[in-house]
């Protein structure tokens, strides 16, 4: 299955993805930006291997995403 | 005449320095994620707060934090943890537009600056603010005669903003304009659902669009002219009707351009309020800061709307038209303090005797010099090319962040 992945410090806190997969993000109230659920942090970058079922939807997520932080692969 | 505050930008350390250098009097910069220009690359971090307002007031200049985005509930926390370092660190002010900030920065006792996002038009809408804050940043859609209506009616009545003293007025001076007022644009988000709103402008306006007719399909090319993208707003020429406005602040627009065109920009402006406040100002002079102010980014010059131009005037290019650019060519690698000399490796292009070289480095700022003689891995030479290393008479400290550039010219080009 592919992993999503999270450049998060280059995240601007806008809550796209929280608002079309709140299964998979939540917006940290801490620095306010987004966190991708039981992602494995990997030096800067958050990683998550997807379901089945979680994919298509994420790419609509990575698509939407408007400083393109979030990819699928 | 009161001084004017000449308000320069500040998008990193480099361009910090060189508005210092270059004689500003106060500088705005944003952190994290909560600024208009949240998308550019060389943000500044919540833990650099602390060095910028250290060096501020080592330079003598005040230090105002840009917190002008939309805010959600999830902002809260970072916003207030913002607060806490800009109440800690002493720095002057926060420019704002959303409420949540202002009742913050209210309730922390810090200084308000009303953002020009929030389209301050008229004498009302600056005195309901001035409940709040010190200084309004006006729509930069107004005229010079609707400014000075406002700063005179201030005086009159005797506005006082929330500190006490009289309400200041901001405007801008110099730099990009928008197409959309006060920014409130939608076009970004419309199409890549970048909201400009908080900070993610993708500058849509900035390309050339044609018109189809659907019916025949037939494509109209828009007067080869780029029909959203504003020239870029300079109000050097006029600057002495600016001040007859009795504006207080005097800002420059910027904070994605590097130490060269804030320097070169903040150079001409204070060059110019010096030269006013000696009853010097002519056009000879003008001649001069307009050529220089030529040399870095600019989509062309207008001088917006203020002396009453209805419509944008727009620019022939999507891009630059700079009569100078920057070349990259290398990094600081050393630096010899007792006898100030840089040392820089050069990992692209070349260089040669005669040629104008430009540094960018967050102690020197920005420092632009035509090398007589160049000195390659320690000795006299005529040419550098990729792997050598050069060395110069640098003012200040050389870092490894330090980038060393070719200017070239772009009219011989």
């Amino acid at each position: 299955m592919p992993n999503i992945i999270h450049y998060r410090n280059r995240c601007i806190g806008c809550g796209i993805c929280y608002e079309l997969q709140p299964e998979l993000w939540r917006m940290s109230k801490k620095d306010g930006k987004a966190t991708l659920l039981r992602a494995v942090k990997k030096k800067d970058v958050y990683v998550l291997e997807l379901t089945r079922h979680h994919v298509q939807k994420s790419k609509e997520t990575a698509e939407a995403c408007p400083v393109r932080i979030i990819k699928v692969n | 005449m009161e001084k004017v505050e000449l308000l320069a930008p500040a998008g990193s350390f480099d361009a910090l320095t060189a508005a210092i250098n270059a004689g500003a009097d106060a500088v705005y910069f944003g952190v994290e994620q909560l600024n208009m220009r949240a998308r550019s690359v060389n943000s500044f971090l919540l833990s650099d707060i602390k060095e910028i307002a250290s060096r501020c007031r080592k330079g003598k200049i005040k230090a105002y934090l840009t917190l002008n985005t939309i805010l959600y509930d999830h902002d809260m926390q970072l916003l207030r943890g913002i607060l806490k370092e800009v109440k800690k660190h002493k720095i002057d002010a926060v420019i704002a537009s959303d409420i949540a900030v202002i009742e913050m920065c209210n309730q922390m006792n810090i200084a308000v600056h009303i953002s020009t996002q929030s389209n301050v038009s008229n004498i009302e809408a600056a005195r309901f603010y001035a409940r709040f804050a010190d200084v309004v940043v006006l729509a930069r859609e107004l005229t010079l005669k609707q400014i000075e209506a406002i700063t005179k009616e201030i005086k009159k009545k005797k506005i006082k903003g929330y500190s006490g003293e009289l309400l200041k007025i901001e405007a801008f001076v110099h730099g990009a304009l928008c197409m959309a007022i006060s920014g409130k644009c939608y076009l970004s988000l419309h199409s890549q659902n970048a909201s400009a709103n908080r900070g993610a402008c993708v500058q849509n306006c900035r390309h050339s669009y044609t018109v189809t007719d659907t019916e025949t399909k037939e494509e109209l090319l828009i007067d080869h002219e780029y029909i959203m993208s504003p020239k870029d707003l300079c109000t050097l020429p006029i600057l002495d009707q600016v001040l007859a406005s009795g504006v207080n602040v005097l800002k420059i627009e910027g904070r994605t351009k590097g130490a060269d065109y804030v320097y070169t920009v903040t150079r001409c402006y204070r060059e110019a309020l010096d030269s006013i406040a000696k009853k010097n100002f002519s056009q000879e002079k003008i001649d001069g800061w307009m050529k220089e102010l030529s040399t870095v980014y600019n989509r062309g010059f207008w001088e917006g709307y203020y002396l009453g131009q209805k419509l944008g005037q727009w620019s022939p290019v999507s891009g630059s038209v700079a009569t100078e650019k920057k070349v990259y060519i290398g990094k600081g690698t050393k630096y010899f303090s007792k006898i100030k000399i840089g040392e820089f490796l050069i990992e692209a292009g070349s260089i040669k005797a005669g040629d104008t070289l430009m540094i960018s480095g967050a102690n020197i700022g920005m420092a632009k010099e035509k090398l007589e003689t160049l000195v390659v891995n320690g000795e006299k030479s005529e040419q550098a090319v990729k792997g050598d290393k050069i060395t110069l008479p640098v003012s200040a400290k050389v870092t490894s962040r330090d980038k060393i550039y070719k200017v070239v010219s772009t009219i011989d080009a």
